[in-house]
C-alpha cells in the first residue's frame, strides 16, 4: 500500500481539533455565511485532495473505480483524467490531468441552488441531496470545473462526493484507492501531520481556474500553467454518445 | 514557445439547460415587453396607444401563460417545483424567480382582466349564447380607468422584477465568461422588447383588424429597439475586442476562432440591421416582414445565449457538439410550446375578437374638425 492509502487510516485516527493550523496558515478559510450554512460531517476534519500529475500514468483506474463505486450512468463521470498530447519544440509527449470535483471552500455551485439540495458538510465534503434536488442544474452552470451534470437515472444534479460514504467509514475514495501511480492523496487539511498538509507546505501546489476565486480543496503537483484554466488545444474527443447514436 | 496541444480524452457535458429554457426566457421575455407596450394605452390611457395596446396585451397574455410551463419542463424533476416554495433561499436568483413568477403571472392576469372588461360588458349586451358567460366576465362592471392604472403599476412592477431576475440569475454566472456581463440583463430586456414589438406587428396583421397606424407605430418602436439592442452589442463587443475589461475579452476570445460563431455574429447582426432599415425606411407595409425577423432575432439571441454557451467548455479544449434532439428535450418540445402559445391566443381572440370600431380618436378627430370649421369661418 503506498503512502497514501497507508497515511489515511493514521491521519484520520489521530486527527486533532488543534492541528486546524494548517487551515489558518496556508489556506484561506471560507466566507463566514458559507461556513455557518455547512451541516452534517465531523467539523474537525477537512478533507482535501491533492493530485501529483507527474505521478498519474493516464490508466483510467480511477475513473472506472468511481463509476463502479457511485453507480455513476453510461456516458457520464464524476471524475476523468484528461488526457493530453502535447507538442513542444518538435517533441510530443502526453499529459494526464486528472479531474472531479474541487470541493471548493467557496464554492460557486452552492448559493445558487434554489432549493438547498446542494450544501456542504462541515468536514468541506460539498454534497447533493438528490431527494430535495430538483433538476434545475443551476449548480451544473455555476461549476466552473464542468464538475456538475445531470444524473440521468435519478433526473437530478451529480458530482464526486469524495466517495463521502467510504469516508464516513474511515475508508479512502475509490480513485485514491485504486490510483496504481499513487497520484492521488487525500487526506484531512486539519492535521499538519497528515501527507496532504505536508504536501501542500512543502510542494506548493496549484489549484484550477484560482482566479475563480473558489479555493479548491484539490491541489496538484506538477500543473502546467497551460492547463490550468480553460486548455487552448484541439479537441479530438472520444464521444460514447455519437457512437451509441450510430451504433 | 510554439505549442501545439491536442486533446486525447476528456469528459463532453451536455447542455443542462434545454431548449425548454430557450422557450421559457423567450416567451418571458415577450410577455413583459408585450406589458410595457401595453401600458400607455391601458394603464396611462392614452388614446393613440390604445390600439396598439389591446395587442400587445395578447403578445403578455398569450407568451405570460405559456412560458411557466416551458419553465417546468426545464427542471429535471418538474414533479418537485414545489420544493421552491418551503425553502427560504435569497442567495438565489432563480429561488427569486420562483418567487417573482406567480406574482407577475397573477398580476398579469389580473390587468388583462381589467383592460378586457370594457370589451366583456360589451359582448355582455350581445344577443348570444354566451352573453351570460361574459356578463359574469365582467363581474357587473366596465371600464375602471383608475383599476387599469392600479393593476397596470402593479404588472409594471411584476415585469420589472422578472426582467430583473431573468437578466441577473444567468449574468451571475462567473464560469461562463459568456453569460457574465452586467449587459446582459439590458441585452435581453432590449431583444424581449423587439420581440414583443415584432409579435405585435404579426398579430396587427392576423390577430386584429391589420391596422395600418398601428403597424407604423410598431415598426417605429421596433426600430428604436433595434437601435438600443446595436447599441449595447457594440459595447459589449468593444469592451471584448479592445480589451478593455478581462471578462469580456475572456468571452469574445472562447468563440472567436470558431467558424460557427462567426456566421452566428454575422447572421445575429444581419438580424438586426435588416429590420432596422426596413422599420425606418418603410414602416407601412412592411409590419410582417419586419415583425417575423425580430421576433426571429430575439429568439435567436436566447439560443445563442443559452444553447451556444453552453457549447463552450469550461476546462476542455474546443467546443462540444450539439445536436438538437427530436423529442421532448429538443424540437418536440420547442413545438409543442409554441402550439401552445397558438392555441392560447386562439381561444384569447375567439372569446375576445377585435372589436369592430375602429380606434378612439374622439379627441384628435374633434380638434380637427374644430380647426377645420375655424378655418371656414
Amino acid at each position: 500500500m503506498d503512502q497514501s492509502r497507508r497515511n489515511f487510516c493514521l491521519g484520520a485516527s489521530v486527527a486533532t481539533i488543534g492541528a486546524a493550523a494548517i487551515g489558518a496558515a496556508t489556506l484561506t478559510p471560507a466566507p463566514a455565511g458559507a461556513a455557518q450554512a455547512r451541516k452534517g460531517g465531523d467539523a474537525a476534519h477537512r478533507w482535501g485532495m491533492v493530485v501529483d500529475v507527474r505521478k498519474c500514468v493516464g490508466c483510467q483506474a480511477c475513473t472506472v473505480a468511481c463509476i463502479m463505486e457511485n453507480d455513476v450512468p453510461e456516458n457520464s463521470f464524476r471524475t476523468i483524467v484528461s488526457t493530453y498530447e502535447v507538442t513542444e519544440q518538435g517533441k510530443t509527449g502526453s499529459y494526464m490531468l486528472p479531474r472531479l470535483c474541487n470541493h471548493c471552500e467557496d464554492a460557486p455551485c452552492i448559493p445558487v441552488c434554489p432549493t438547498g439540495a446542494t450544501f456542504q458538510r462541515q468536514d468541506g465534503i460539498v454534497v447533493v441531496d438528490n431527494t430535495v434536488c430538483v433538476g434545475c442544474a443551476y449548480c451544473v452552470q455555476a461549476c466552473p470545473y464542468d464538475a456538475r451534470f445531470i444524473n440521468h437515472e435519478t433526473q437530478t444534479a451529480d458530482k464526486c462526493t469524495f466517495c463521502v460514504h467510504r469516508v464516513d467509514a474511515g475508508l479512502l475514495p475509490a480513485c485514491v484507492e485504486t490510483c496504481v501511480g499513487g497520484a492521488r492523496i487525500f487526506g484531512d487539511l486539519n492535521d499538519p501531520d497528515s501527507t496532504v498538509s505536508t504536501l501542500i507546505r512543502e510542494e506548493a501546489p496549484k489549484v484550477l481556474k484560482p482566479e475563480q476565486g473558489t479555493q479548491p480543496r484539490v491541489f496538484y503537483i506538477g500543473l502546467d500553467p497551460k492547463f490550468q484554466g480553460k486548455v487552448d488545444g484541439t479537441p479530438t474527443l472520444w464521444r460514447p454518445a455519437r457512437e451509441k447514436e450510430h451504433a | 514557445m510554439d505549442t501545439n496541444i491536442v486533446e486525447v480524452i476528456n469528459v463532453t457535458r451536455e447542455v443542462a439547460w434545454l431548449p425548454w429554457a430557450v422557450q421559457y426566457f423567450f416567451l418571458i421575455g415577450l410577455s413583459v415587453g408585450g406589458v410595457l407596450l401595453s401600458l400607455p394605452g391601458y394603464a396611462f390611457a392614452k388614446d393613440e396607444w390604445r390600439k396598439l395596446g389591446r395587442v400587445a396585451l395578447l403578445v403578455a397574455l398569450t407568451c405570460g401563460l405559456a412560458a411557466p410551463v416551458a419553465l417546468l419542463s426545464d427542471l429535471h424533476q418538474p414533479g418537485r417545483f414545489w420544493h421552491f416554495y418551503v425553502v427560504f433561499r435569497p442567495t438565489s436568483w432563480m429561488w427569486w424567480g420562483s418567487v417573482f413568477i406567480p406574482f407577475y403571472v397573477t398580476g398579469l392576469l389580473v390587468y388583462a382582466w381589467a383592460c378586457f372588461r370594457e370589451e366583456f360588458q360589451e359582448q355582455g349586451r350581445i344577443d348570444s349564447r354566451l352573453a351570460a358567460l361574459y356578463r359574469l366576465a365582467a363581474l357587473g362592471g366596465g371600464r375602471n380607468d383608475r383599476l387599469i392604472r392600479v393593476m397596470g403599476l402593479v404588472v409594471l412592477a411584476g415585469a420589472a422584477l422578472v426582467a430583473l431576475y431573468t437578466g441577473v440569475e444567468v449574468a451571475v454566472i462567473k464560469a461562463r465568461p459568456l453569460w457574465h456581463t452586467p449587459f446582459l440583463p439590458v441585452q435581453f430586456l432590449m431583444t424581449a422588447l423587439v420581440g414583443a414589438a415584432g409579435l405585435v406587428l404579426i398579430l396587427n396583421r392576423f390577430a386584429a383588424d391589420n391596422d395600418r397606424a398601428v403597424e407604423a407605430q410598431a415598426n417605429r418602436l421596433l426600430a428604436g429597439f433595434l437601435g438600443a439592442v446595436m447599441a449595447v452589442g457594440g459595447l459589449w463587443l468593444a469592451l471584448g475586442l479592445f480589451g478593455l475589461e478581462r471578462t469580456h475579452a475572456e468571452a469574445l476570445e472562447s468563440v472567436a476562432n470558431s467558424e460557427a460563431w462567426r456566421v452566428t455574429a454575422l447572421w445575429a447582426v444581419l438580424a438586426t440591421v435588416l429590420p432596422f432599415v426596413i422599420a425606418v425606411a418603410k414602416p407601412m407595409g412592411t409590419g410582417l416582414l419586419s415583425g417575423l425577423i425580430a421576433v426571429h432575432s430575439a429568439w435567436m439571441f436566447r439560443w445563442t445565449v443559452f444553447i451556444g454557451g453552453q457549447t463552450v467548455p469550461k476546462t476542455g479544449a474546443g467546443f462540444y457538439e450539439y445536436a438538437l434532439p427530436a423529442g421532448p428535450d429538443g424540437l418536440l418540445g420547442i413545438l409543442g410550446t409554441a402550439g401552445l402559445w397558438f392555441f392560447l391566443l386562439l381561444v384569447i381572440t375567439a372569446f375576445l375578437p377585435t372589436p369592430r370600431r375602429s380606434a378612439p380618436r374622439p379627441i384628435r378627430a374633434a380638434h380637427a374638425a374644430d380647426r377645420a370649421v375655424a378655418a371656414a369661418e
